[in-house]
């Protein structure tokens, strides 16, 4: 088996790792800052990538937030300055509505698929998966930088699409028809809305292929001694997203297409009955129906948000767990529960649609379905308090943004049980109430999350630590901010503001929150100032910040602590180790933790014992 | 070595009586054969019948004639019932997903037609009208010369 | 811990591949899971819209003529389609089980067999499309009534068209792939690697193509 073949990614046979990517023992090829740091098939470097990019869209997705949160404080100033900057967009230096509504759209698309889905999973499941389940890289190494690469040409394809004339993509984040279906609708229904599509199209190709990856990679090339059970909850986590992402990514696809069929090539598979005002025309579409769309956008939706949370679920057990020095408390009931969700996350998409014209009755039997993701998210969140409690906590920065994710996740949670029900719904649809919950329970919360793995796994990535202070300046002003910022918003909801709306100075009964509108946009403002914070930390960090110098600086159990401090391409110098134990051995016969490597002794207790 | 020694247990397993596969093969062909003729008699009874319930019956009976085709070429062609046990697991379960699927989305297409006879009278009368040429579409005009298809 | 279980297999326990698979081959079952989805949710869409349709398009009236035989021939040419494409999936099992016994030159010829049928199933797919074509269908245009004589909505030539053209698709690139393995095994390559597992892959998305027109022509030409 010549290696040429293997490292092309076309290697047939081998299911493990050693013949894999035995070049790395011996000789070294000479890499070129190209086949390192841009066409890298590393894993690591990979991740990476993906990691910098999620960084770059979070700022421009965050920005928007500021824009648009600027003209909903202050209705009735002008700032000179963006129009400045955004020209006829911010004409007399106030936000025109198309392009508030551009805003709010990309605001949502970049945030949800460019640094959620890709910038999350992209980052964590291409670092840790090979690490954690000892392997030298990923299953297919050329398909899983393609799949970066995919990632890079849809964010392109966005990006440009901000510069078009006519705008962005401006129908919401769902992009609805006929809206987003006709281009005479409104401005950001021309080119915008195609290039979205493509864009996203893309992004599906990129998503396809790293979670085919990421699933072959998690069954097939574990190493010795690593059995399902023995994993950590991370590579669970990003099993199931995986698994989430492969089922469900290729109806959206579907969907799309018909889309964009119904754009340019005159069909009417969502389109019916349209009087379009803008150009005083009846469309001679008959016969098709907007809510086939919104179904076959929810059927990937809905999974789409456990796709963003699952991840930091298992990144937040294995971070809260070494840094407790306990072991997590009921492993397989947390694995059995994010089973259940990613079952569940199949089955629900429609309490999405309540008031949009679905079926009454199908409505009840999605509440119910809908209803029943509430106690697997209980057991998790159980587990997480149980884990912590009597632990011997380590406040490290990278803690903090667990025990914030467990705080989130249940503020966020519960509002879950208003919304999940389609009575409550017809009142709470489309106001800030739902906004509230969505941010907390996915935004916020997966934020907290990832940023719980950045701080615990920056030494692993770059051999540096990220600086301690201004990470506890970033946790606390962010966990407060957020809560401002959020919380408030249940109280507007719950009066019937509604979501999208540029402008609320022309309703009597909602004048009373324009203190309230003004508070929030401040707050978001110092959350974004301090997002900046963090940045700065990272990106000197990984140039100036303290080196790291013991292999294993947190004291964990998991396999990626046995690699060097800068591993190469492949991983470990020598063999890969053998596993003998599960990842949760902390405070185990008065032991602080033992490593998955080491051999379980005769005289030890029996695995799991406390 | 460990990874020959693995390389071996992923093959050895193809290392079976190709004799006897390929009468299994030859067997599936024909079953596949005979399942698509009766199939394809059973649209033809379609035409001659009027009873929609009848009609349904049989739908219902090509449908599952469907399934079982799906069933031999997954089974046989692909091979996925040689394979072990829990690899046909992890693809034939999440295919159960498209039960939900399925039905959901049905269930409110049909939801949704009832709603729109309700609502939009007009609709309705619009669509139990004869029609007395062949109609067009959205699209640009086609001088669709009939070649006894539409009659 | 692994002590005294000799007896079975254990799969699960790592280092070893828990499906007795190569990753590779567990990638394309997984890759067709996902395009079982797509066209999944294209054939659902389609079954959406004529649950939502008062009355739909009578396929033995719309798909009734044969090349050279004129029209009245409902079904005819598609079950020729339709045999085309399962003769091809037959050589296609025949070449991957020609690979597992080393047997290149089986496995040329059952790839050449399968490359001609796909070739062929095209060949009726581009007839029907343009005869169709010339009746006036097309995306966006439906001459065809309803079964009950109403005038339909054209979203029946636009799922016919989308998704044909989208399983025509999937032939196109299943004969570019089958091409790419026959010049493969030519060059010797898997005779040199010692195993023909590629083909199998191969093989596997040739079947999905396969498995994908059984529910194309069910929905479409017969119910």
């Amino acid at each position: 088996m010549s290696q040429e073949v293997n490292l092309h990614g076309q290697s047939e046979v081998i299911t493990t790792h050693e013949v894999h990517h035995d070049e790395h023992h011996g000789h070294h090829h000479k890499e070129t800052f190209i086949t390192k740091y841009i066409f890298s098939q590393d894993h690591k470097m990979i991740a990476k990538q993906f990691l910098v990019t999620g960084i770059i869209w979070a700022i421009i997705g965050g920005l928007f937030s500021v824009l648009f949160r600027l003209q909903l404080g202050y209705p009735n100033e002008s700032f000179p300055f963006l129009e400045t900057i955004l020209g006829k967009w911010a004409a007399g230096g106030k936000i025109q509505p198309e392009f508030y509504y551009a805003l709010i759209t990309m605001h949502g698309t970049v945030l949800v698929f460019f640094v959620l889905t890709a910038g999350l999973s992209g980052t964590f499941s291409n670092f840790l998966i090979p690490l954690q389940v000892g392997a030298r890289d990923m299953a297919s190494p050329f398909m899983n930088m393609l799949s970066y690469w995919f990632f890079f040409a849809a964010s392109v394809l966005m990006v440009s699409s901000l510069f078009v004339q006519t705008g962005p993509a401006s129908g919401g984040w769902t992009s609805y028809p006929p809206l987003s279906a006709l281009g005479d609708a409104s401005e950001g229904s021309k080119i915008g809305m195609d290039l979205w599509l493509i864009s996203m199209a893309l992004f599906v190709v990129n998503s396809l292929l790293g979670s085919l990856n990421y699933i072959s990679t998690i069954l097939n090339m574990r190493t010795k001694g690593m059995s399902m059970t023995r994993v950590p909850l991370t590579i669970w986590a990003l099993f199931f997203t995986a698994v989430l992402g492969v089922l469900s990514f290729p109806v959206l696809l579907s969907g799309f297409i018909l889309l964009l069929f119904d754009r340019h090539a005159g069909t009417s598979f969502y389109l019916s009955d349209i009087f379009l005002a803008s150009t005083q025309k009846a469309l001679p579409n008959e016969g098709g129906s907007a809510i086939l769309y919104q179904h076959l956008f929810w059927f990937l939706g809905h999974p789409e948000v456990y796709i963003i949370i699952l991840p930091t679920m298992g990144l937040v057990s294995d971070v809260m767990s070494a840094n407790a020095r306990k072991p997590i408390f009921g492993y397989m009931a947390m694995v059995a529960s994010m089973f259940a969700i990613c079952v569940l996350a199949f089955l629900v998409w429609a309490h999405h649609m309540f008031v949009t014209g679905l079926n009454p009755f199908l409505g009840s039997v999605f509440v119910l379905l809908t209803l029943l993701i509430a106690v697997p998210s209980a057991i998790k969140v159980f587990n997480w308090l149980t884990t912590l409690w009597r632990g011997n906590l380590r406040f490290t920065p990278g803690m903090l943004f667990a025990i914030g994710f467990v705080s989130m996740f249940i503020s966020g949670g519960l509002t879950g049980i208003f919304l999940g029900n389609s009575t409550l719904d017809i009142h709470l649809h489309d106001t800030y109430f739902v906004i509230a919950h969505f941010h907390i329970v996915m935004g916020v919360s997966a934020f907290f999350g990832m940023f719980a793995g950045l701080y615990h796994w920056f030494p692993k990535m770059f051999g540096r630590y990220m600086n301690n202070t201004l990470a506890y300046i970033h946790f606390w002003i962010t966990l407060v901010g957020a809560y401002l910022i959020f919380w408030p918003m249940h109280y507007q909801g719950f009066a019937g503001v509604p979501r999208r709306y540029l402008d609320f100075s022309g309703w009597a009964s909602f004048n009373q929150f324009e203190g309230l509108n003004r508070f929030i946009s401040i707050v978001t403002i110092v959350v974004f100032a301090i997002q900046l914070l963090f940045v700065f930390n990272f990106f000197y960090s990984m140039f100036k910040g303290r080196r790291v110098t013991t292999q294993n600086p947190w004291q964990a159990t998991t396999l990626e602590w046995t690699t060097p401090i800068n591993p190469g391409h492949g991983n470990w110098e020598g063999e890969i180790p053998e596993v003998h134990r599960w990842a949760y051995d902390y405070g185990k016969d008065g032991r602080d933790f033992i490593p998955q490597t080491e051999p379980v002794s005769k005289t030890e207790s029996p695995e799991g014992a406390h | 070595m460990d990874n020959l020694h693995e390389l071996q247990e992923v093959t050895h397993h193809h290392e079976f009586d190709r004799e006897a596969s390929r009468k299994e093969v030859m067997r599936v062909t024909v079953i596949l054969s005979v399942i698509t003729l009766i199939e394809l008699a059973l649209g033809f009874w379609l035409m001659y019948i009027d009873g929609e319930f009848f009609r349904l019956l049989i739908k219902g009976v090509i449908c599952v004639l469907m399934l079982a085709k799906a069933f031999y070429i997954v089974a046989y062609f692909m091979h996925l019932k040689h394979e072990l046990r829990n690899m046909i697991m992890t693809i034939v379960v999440p295919l159960l997903l498209f039960v939900w699927f399925l039905v959901a989305f049905l269930y409110d297409g049909n939801s949704y037609k009832n709603l729109k006879n309700t609502y939009d009278p007009y609709h309705y009368e619009q669509s139990k009208t004869k029609a007395e040429k062949p109609a067009h579409g959205a699209g640009e005009t086609k001088d669709a010369k009939k070649e006894g298809s539409v009659e | 811990m692994a002590q005294a279980v000799p007896a079975e297999q254990k799969w699960w326990s790592g280092g070893k591949s828990p499906f007795n698979v190569e990753y590779g081959k567990l990638m394309m079952w997984y890759f067709l899971m996902s395009d079982a989805f797509t066209f999944g949710a294209f054939l659902i869409s389609y079954g959406t819209i004529r649950f939502s349709s008062n009355s739909w398009p009578d396929p033995n009236e719309v798909f009734q003529s044969f090349p050279g035989l004129g029209s009245g021939l409902p079904l005819m040419f598609v079950s020729l389609m339709t045999f085309i494409l399962i003769i091809s999936s037959v050589t296609m099992v025949l070449a991957v089980q020609a690979g597992h016994a080393m047997d290149k030159k089986a496995v040329v010829r059952n790839l050449i067999l399968t490359i001609i049928g796909g070739i062929a199933f095209l060949s009726c797919q581009a007839w029907e499309w343009t005869h169709m074509f010339h009746e006036g269908a097309w995306w966006g245009s439906n001459p065809f009534l309803n079964i009950d004589g109403t005038k339909a909505s054209t979203n029946f030539t636009n799922f016919f068209f989308t998704i044909t053209g989208f399983h025509g698709f999937h032939v196109f690139s299943g004969v570019i792939i089958n091409i790419i393995m026959l010049i493969m095994t030519l060059n010797d390559v898997f005779e040199r690697r010692g195993h023909y597992l590629m083909i199998e892959k191969a093989g596997l998305y040739w079947h999905f193509v396969d498995l994908v027109w059984v529910f194309v022509f069910t929905v479409f030409y017969l119910v």
